[in-house]
């Protein structure tokens, strides 16, 4: 495993079975007092396919992927949102997260948002305050279609390791990162049909619109940063260093004699 | 890294749930004493208290999660078997229902006019005097039948019962005639029972008709369809609409409304000529099936493809994969394909469907049983004689409705039109009759003809709205209900958290009205805890004992008796010699419906998962997660009337008109536009559900099935032009 | 520098003990308050740094701070704490406590002028050895560089002034201000750091200095120190005590043709 973390927790969605009833996005609301005009995890719809009557529509429920890689605490400046070592889980510990969005951005599946109440940033945690006393996570918990499943991929009797051996098709939303390594998601689909290559036509509430993971890209701290502060920087400390190395040797070759009075 | 999460606190996020807060100046609401001694809740008032959910007719269990003496979560209860741990949108909304901050937590008294949606506060003894002494003014001036009682069935029907009953009043208004009443009769008529049960686990072809289940939930009959497909059976769909279930289905037939019992009685057709049936079953169990087989001889494939728009290929093909599966199959009734003047008929025509396929013990079984004869009654006085004829037609003009189900909108007709005789008052409770009767205008009508209309409900609805006494009743995590019984166990419905502000529960408020009424002997317990107390008598437990893990068990029985069914045979009757008698045609058949003139659409009415009929708009977090209620149109339609997605469209039937916006879509038949119901809410108390959407009741003209009652909902004919 | 041959050693003797007050209480009270604070500032904010994109700080370091802390949050909170104490402290003596002082003082000590300008463009040219003939106008009581040092540091301490609370006050503020306020703050601090160590080096190492690092505690410098490096405030200091002969004479000559009796003690 990329990360080594001790356990891998993620979901296994399985394709055929949802049917946008959105109990799970009501149940998610409510375990964590999502704010109103948010929601933490979503069901995209992909829209009516074909020609009358020959007609299919597939929901696809989506919610933070807890990536391997993720784009999301690659860009966090001070680390307040980071992957938990113990069960790989994407967190946000909003002590330290400011809200300043650079993750927002960062996320090629638009899993985050911030709080503007609180002023921090906010996002689906695999509900672990229900998994660590042994519960499934609201969504899950609830799924009317059985279509969410999640557990430990790390452990090959989770049902959701034997959900992926025995499944007929998998799919994986994979974006690529800036540093070109991809993103690897934890949540794979199963049972998608043939034609779901890319991801949804609906954004989170709904309306129809066309998107498809962006690969995430350089926040503007970055692209300062790196193209402006670092070689100013470094410019900077050679100059002042160089500078003082130079006298310093004079210093040393003239001996202190001349500066002293 | 150390740290995870922050804790939240439940009150301040987003004005998400109201609250203490929003609740002015009540006390914090405290957790159920009884919850606390039977030890559901820690000292901190934390803890998981098993109830029932109401958001629905399925009434699932629920585990409610409380915290700091507030609800803060909904969990399905894995033991019962309506939820089995799992709950829908709405009964994971359900807190929201209950934290409304539109709730009606105190008795309203109107002040302006009808209609103003103006009160004043009262206290419990005037408003409970002021409707009795309305109702027995009525009920001396004109007679106990002047007074009509209606009220959406529920737990608390019995007892709701004993207020009409013991009044004196025969006038009943149940929704069921807008909703099954075609298909309990027709059960009824055939097996001899409301509803036979269904084994999801024996089914390996299922036809639906109509019957959504993925979005008309109900939370273990969905996930029961949803495993059922994963088993790789094979489903049929038949709906106009390519709705979620057509997407999940293996095959989706677009059939043409109104003819859904040609394509039954074509099923029939070949089944019977190709000897496809259960002979066996057929003889031992069943009656008239030669007159059947006489009967449909005229129904051929190629006949009902003329009529429905689905080719006798594809008939005669589903005929046979369905004969294939033998016991196997089911033609599932659905709730409400109760559409058509004709559906009677469609449903008869399925129940015989599946009674030559002899499923009977395999994929159909005898109901589970109302578990009535397990629980204790309450004594009460027999019910004093009534002696004037309802006002919806039961049973002198439509003999077959059975009594507790009536016909909710010929009793709001006969009202209006004071035939036989003109009703003066109306008391509700728990239903919205002014937005689920078709034809709006004439129930608006009614209420302006009314001296007197009293309804107890939870929330300002509509019909609260037009009402001139509001009764607070408790919402349903916070009050007693009758026990339920499911399967082999009674569900107790117990308060979670103590009823906000003076709401109080159903049963409270039935006797404290009954009692002012004159008929206290028909309440005949002291309160909630003693009427759960005496159904648990027998049972031998009493309602704190119980409180733990929510239910009783009713003891195994062994009932070795011989199984018949409840018809004048004792088989099941395909020949129906009382539909003879009673002038109405003993064998399912094919009447015709009327036609579209041009220019007109069928307008189909239908449900979603995220509402519950006509109640659940205002819930937040279910308008949260709702899609914007348009009305749905076929591409070719809209492009021949200059319509784009998202233009706002006129929709005008014979009785009503409305204005609503468009949802250009390739899921519907051109010939057939489609609404969501339950909105256009006229209750400006509804502060998230006023003003969202236009009221399909509006539009729906009043047609009723001679034979069961039913309103054919969808025999409403519409134009659409774009403004 | 060979003024060593030029001034007779009795008159430097006299210089090198007669002291000027260069520093007054307030400059030194600030200056070491703000020292002290960012040895606690600088290091936490370093830490605190933590983006793997960005790469600034090594991960032990990381990684020790929040051992040190316990996490991320606690981190974040002493850094912003301490920052806050010296925002509003530095502010206070500024514009409240120090006020008479300050304001003269930046007026007085802070701008530019011709002799600025062009010490600027030789002086670095002949610390590293080039045009050592050239001469080098006087300096005042800062010369150029630190004068433009001070600049370097104001704007900055604005910066960060401006930008941190930002950071801190989230719910306040939208996300795109908080964005750009991590570029502000970084460029700020970046901005001092950067000739900080000339700073340093010039005013705590650099042996010619010496008296200077002496006179952030004292307050004071030798005359010989300011002849040498900052001989227009030199002369201001010669021409003041000439000032102030000349007005005590004047009084003593007032006094005496008053009272002459008392006039012979001259």
């Amino acid at each position: 495993m990329a990360n080594d973390t001790k356990k891998r927790y993620g979901f296994v969605i399985d394709i055929s079975r949802c049917i946008d009833c959105r109990a799970c996005m009501v149940a998610c609301s409510v375990e964590n007092t999502v704010p109103y005009n948010h929601t933490r995890i979503w069901v995209h719809d992909q829209g009516v396919k074909g020609e009358w009557p020959d007609l299919s529509r597939h929901f696809v429920p989506y919610n933070c992927m807890h990536c391997e890689n993720p784009p999301c605490t690659e860009v966090c400046v001070s680390g307040a949102t980071y992957k938990n070592k113990d069960n790989g889980l994407v967190l946000v510990d909003q002590d330290a997260c400011i809200g300043c969005g650079f993750c927002v951005e960062a996320c090629p599946y638009e899993a985050r948002y911030i709080d503007e109440v609180r002023g921090v940033v906010d996002k689906c945690t695999g509900c672990f305050q229900r998994v660590e006393i042994g519960q499934m996570p609201a969504c899950v918990q609830t799924c009317v279609g059985g279509s969410r499943l999640f557990g430990d991929f790390n452990d090959p009797e989770s049902i959701v390791s034997k959900a992926l051996k025995s499944a007929a098709s998998v799919i994986r939303l994979d974006a690529k990162r800036p540093d070109g390594k991809s993103t690897e998601p934890n949540i794979y689909y199963v049972n998608a049909p043939a034609e779901m290559v890319n991801l949804i036509t609906t954004d989170k509430f709904g309306q129809m619109e066309a998107k498809v993971p962006e690969t995430s890209e350089y926040t503007i701290s970055e692209e300062l940063w790196k193209k402006l502060l670092i070689p100013g920087l470094g410019l900077a400390t050679v100059a002042a260093f160089g500078v003082q190395a130079v006298f310093f040797t004079k210093q040393l070759i003239q001996g202190e004699k001349e500066f002293e009075e | 890294m150390t740290k995870t999460i922050s804790r939240r606190d439940f009150l301040k996020l987003g004005g998400m749930v109201a609250g203490a807060a929003a609740l002015g100046s009540f006390i914090p609401p405290q957790v159920a004493k009884a919850a606390r001694d039977a030890g559901l809740i820690d000292p901190n008032g934390d803890g998981y208290i098993p109830t029932m959910c109401e958001m629905c007719v399925w009434r699932c269990g629920v585990l409610a999660k409380v915290k700091d003496g507030k609800v803060v979560k909904l969990e399905g209860n894995p033991e019962h078997p309506n939820s089995r741990g799992k709950l829908c949108a709405r009964g994971q909304s359900g807190l929201m229902n209950t934290y409304d901050p539109d709730r009606v937590l105190h008795p309203l008294i109107r002040v302006g006019k009808r209609g103003e949606g103006k009160f004043r506060q009262a206290s419990w003894e005037e408003a409970l005097d002021l409707v009795a002494k309305n109702m027995l003014d009525i009920k001396q001036k004109y007679g106990p039948e002047a007074m009509l009682f209606s009220s959406t069935h529920n737990i608390s029907q019995p007892v709701f019962e004993n207020l009409l009953y013991g009044f004196g009043s025969p006038n009943y208004g149940t929704q069921r005639s807008l909703c099954f009443n075609a298909m309990i009769v027709a059960n009824l008529m055939t097996y001899g029972m409301e509803e036979p049960a269904r084994d999801y686990g024996n089914i390996k072809y299922l036809i639906l008709t109509g019957r959504n289940l993925t979005e008309a939930i109900s939370t273990s009959e969905t996930s029961a369809l949803m495993d059922l497909i994963a088993t790789g059976a094979k489903v049929v769909y038949i709906d106009p609409r390519f709705t979620k279930t057509a997407s999940k289905a293996d095959e989706w037939l677009p059939i043409k409304p109104g003819t859904d019992s040609a394509f039954h009685l074509a099923m029939i057709n070949v089944i019977i000529n190709e000897g496809l049936y259960n002979q066996s079953f057929v003889d031992a169990f069943t009656t008239g099936f030669d007159q059947l087989s006489a009967a449909v001889t005229q129904y051929t494939p190629a006949w009902a493809e003329k009529i429905t728009g689905i080719s006798a290929d594809t008939i005669t093909r589903i005929a046979h994969e369905f004969a294939a599966a033998g016991s196997s199959a089911l033609a599932h009734n659905g709730w409400r394909t109760s559409n058509f003047l004709n559906s009677f008929q469609t449903q008869r025509a399925i129940t015989i469907l599946n009674a030559i396929m002899g499923n009977w013990g395999s994929t159909l079984h005898p109901a589970a049983g109302e578990g009535a004869g397990g629980l204790g009654s309450i004594p009460q006085p027999p019910y004093p004689r009534v002696t004037a004829p309802r006002l919806d037609g039961v049973p002198w003009k439509y003999p077959f409705v059975p009594l507790k189900l009536g016909i909710f909108q010929e009793m709001r007709d006969g009202a209006l039109k004071g035939d036989p005789y003109q009703p003066h008052g109306w008391l509700i409770s728990r239903q919205n009759p002014v937005l689920d009767l078709p034809d709006r205008q004439k129930t608006l009508e009614l209420f302006g003809k009314l001296d007197f209309i009293a309804t107890i409900g939870i929330i300002m609805n509509d019909t609260e709205w037009f009402s001139d006494v509001v009764l607070p009743e408790a919402s349903y995590l916070e009050r007693y209900d009758p026990l339920n019984p499911v399967g082999d166990k009674a569900f107790l419905r117990q308060p979670v958290i103590d009823p906000q502000g003076e709401a109080k529960s159903a049963l409270w408020i039935f006797k404290e009205l009954g009692t002012r009424l004159g008929i206290g002997d028909f309440f005949a317990y002291a309160d909630e805890k003693d009427y759960i107390n005496q159904q648990l008598k027998p049972l031998g437990v009493n309602v704190d004992q119980i409180a733990m893990h929510g239910y009783a068990k009713f003891p195994v029985g062994e009932d070795k008796s011989e199984f018949t069914w409840n018809t004048p045979s004792g088989k099941i009757e395909i020949y129906s010699a009382t539909l003879e008698k009673g002038g109405f045609k003993p064998l399912p058949e094919w009447q015709a419906p009327p036609e579209l003139k041009t220019d007109e659409f069928y307008l189909i009415t239908g449900k979603v998962g995220q509402h519950t009929q006509f109640g659940t708009h205002n819930n937040k977090l279910l308008h949260k997660y709702e899609d914007a209620p348009r009305i749905w149109m076929h591409p070719d339609a809209a492009s021949k009337r200059g319509i784009k997605d998202w233009d706002t469209v006129e929709v005008t039937s014979e009785v009503g008109k409305i204005t609503v916006s468009v949802h250009v879509t390739a899921s519907i038949r051109p010939d057939c536009v489609y609404m969501n119901q339950g909105y256009g809410h006229l209750s400006k108390g509804l502060r998230t559900a006023y003003g969202v959407g236009s009221s399909s009741s509006v539009l729906h003209v009043t047609y009723t099935d001679p034979v069961s009652g039913s309103q054919a909902l969808s025999q409403t004919f519409v134009t659409v032009k774009k403004v | 520098m060979s003024a060593h041959q030029t001034v007779p050693v009795a008159e430097q003797k006299r210089l090198r003990n007669k002291m000027y007050k260069k520093h007054n209480v307030a400059n030194i009270i600030t200056h070491w308050f703000n020292v002290l604070s960012w040895l606690m500032l600088l290091p936490t904010g370093i830490a605190i740094i933590a983006s793997p994109r960005l790469g600034i700080t090594p991960l032990w370091m990381q990684e020790w701070f929040r051992n040190m802390f316990g996490g991320t949050a606690n981190l974040i909170t002493f850094h912003y704490s301490v920052g806050l104490v010296w925002m509003f402290i530095l502010l206070f003596n500024v514009f409240v406590g120090f006020r008479k002082y300050f304001v003269p003082f930046a007026f007085h000590r802070m701008l530019l002028d011709k002799d600025d300008i062009q010490w600027m463009m030789v002086k670095p040219l002949q610390m590293l050895g080039f045009k050592k003939d050239a001469p080098l106008p006087a300096q005042d009581a800062y010369n150029a560089g630190q004068k433009i040092y001070s600049y370097f540091v104001v704007l900055g301490t604005l910066g960060i002034m401006v930008s941190g609370p930002v950071m801190v006050l989230k719910n306040l503020f939208p996300p795109i201000v908080k964005q750009i306020a991590q570029p502000v703050h970084f460029l700020s601090v970046f901005m001092i750091v950067a000739w900080l160590f000339i700073h340093i080096y010039m005013g705590a190492i650099f042996p010619e200095e010496k008296e200077a690092f002496y006179s952030m505690f004292s307050g004071k410098v030798s005359a010989w120190y300011a002849k040498m490096h900052h001989a227009k405030w030199y002369w201001e200091k010669v021409q003041e005590e000439m000032d102030w002969e000349d007005e005590v004479n004047e009084k003593i000559k007032a006094e005496s043709h008053a009272n002459p009796e008392s006039a012979a003690t001259d």
